[in-house]
């Protein structure tokens, strides 16, 4: 079963007013005020893989911040200016030539929020919690990536205090290009693991 | 939930919807006024009888709703009267 | 008491009600410490607005993915890591490492 179904202009769900109506009845109550559910609103759109991306990209080209990613994530984060206030940890896991890594939380939809944003949908459907425990490489096939044989694949079920992203793999044949250009290839999809990162753009060739 | 048997995942998404931002940012400003607990928001979405008929921010309100209830900050009743005078204001639920 | 990475342990079978933030699949299974987190107010009592306090330790713990699916595809050493807190652990077979 679909955990989500896609809202149709003319289908509102009954909860959209539902909390209007508890964010009226807050605000007239003085629990909440105006600024501080606009200040959770900016939060939120602030946040986006691409901070993923960036983070990825920088670790690319940078061996020390690398370290700093992989040993203290939050740090790291801190570093660019991302503002991970969130109090759950944030660790970053690496892809290797022997290891990939993929992340889910079967609980709920854990997700490291306060860097990337809000999870995707598919992340928090009932059939990635309950597959990508089972049967990641199956699930990995939906996304078009399948890790080859000889490739561990680890799973990390986020259960607890601890907000996973990975850190993919360098593509190759992307020597020589930028910091910007580098993290343009870095997917939402490679951060949660179920893919890899884009192939450069093939260069035009010259007589074209 | 992990392990269980499960179909094709959809990897489409939906665009976030403005009830849905809402959402997120009330359980959030909640949160940091410390009215709940991002485990109590777990616990209370869990108790959901109706879990798997809820889109995931439509679990998100509910929850809400419940803690909101079960604390005192405010009754079923007055929700449940704000939502319906605001489904009149739309146009009928 | 404290583990250390690379104790084996064993996940407690436990069907304690409420919440709880030990997976299902995993109750009764056997896998070793990967590492220590660190002490988190637990979870299971935040839950209903207690404190949470004193604080338990959260471990990540491995496991073969063979040894939690009968039917699994893949590789013998394809591994499922969870963080799991000291009080749902017990020692497992084969002592310490």
């Amino acid at each position: 079963m679909s955990d989500h179904h896609p809202h149709e202009e003319t289908t509102r769900s009954p909860y959209a007013a539902r909390i209007r109506a508890i964010e009226a009845l807050l605000l007239e109550k003085d629990v909440l005020t105006e600024p501080e559910v606009q200040d959770g609103i900016s939060y939120m759109e602030a946040r986006s893989p691409a901070n993923g991306a960036k983070l990825v990209a920088r670790a690319w080209l940078d061996d020390e911040f690398k370290t700093l990613l992989l040993s203290d994530g939050k740090a790291a984060a801190t570093a660019l200016n991302m503002e991970p206030a969130h109090p759950a940890e944030f660790v970053v896991v690496e892809n290797t030539p022997t290891i990939h890594n993929l992340i889910v939380c079967t609980l709920c939809s854990c997700y490291p929020r306060a860097i990337l944003g809000r999870p995707p949908d598919w992340y928090k459907s009932f059939e990635y919690r309950s597959r990508a425990v089972r049967e990641p490489r199956a699930v990995m096939r939906e996304f078009g990536f399948e890790p080859p044989e000889d490739v561990e694949v680890l799973v990390h079920d986020s259960t607890a205090d601890v907000r996973y992203m990975v850190l993919p793999m360098r593509p190759s044949g992307t020597e020589d290009l930028d910091e910007q250009e580098l993290a343009r290839l870095v997917t939402r999809d490679a951060l949660v693991g179920v893919s890899v990162p884009l192939a450069p753009d093939p260069p035009i060739p010259a007589d074209a | 939930m992990g392990g269980s048997p499960g179909g094709p995942i959809d990897t489409k998404g939906h665009e976030v919807e403005d009830w849905e931002r809402l959402a997120d940012a009330i359980s959030s400003a909640l949160g940091a006024r410390g009215l709940y607990s991002t485990d109590e928001h777990r616990r209370a979405i869990e108790s959901l009888k109706n879990y798997r008929d809820l889109s995931y921010y439509e679990r998100w309100v509910a929850a809400t709703e419940i803690l909101l209830v079960e604390k005192g900050v405010l009754t079923g009743d007055e929700i449940g009267e704000r939502t319906a005078e605001i489904e009149l204001r739309w146009g009928g639920p | 008491m404290t583990y250390r990475p690379g104790d084996r342990v064993r996940i407690l079978s436990s069907k304690k009600p409420g919440h709880v933030r030990t997976p299902g699949y995993l109750k009764g299974k056997s896998g070793w410490i990967e590492a220590m987190i660190g002490p988190f107010p637990s979870p299971e009592d935040l839950a209903y607005g207690l404190s949470g306090l004193p604080e338990r330790t959260l471990y990540k713990v491995g496991f073969k993915q063979a040894d939690l699916w009968e039917d699994y595809q893949g590789p013998a050493e394809d591994i499922l890591y969870a963080d799991v807190y000291e009080h749902w652990l017990q020692p497992g077979e084969g002592g310490t490492a």
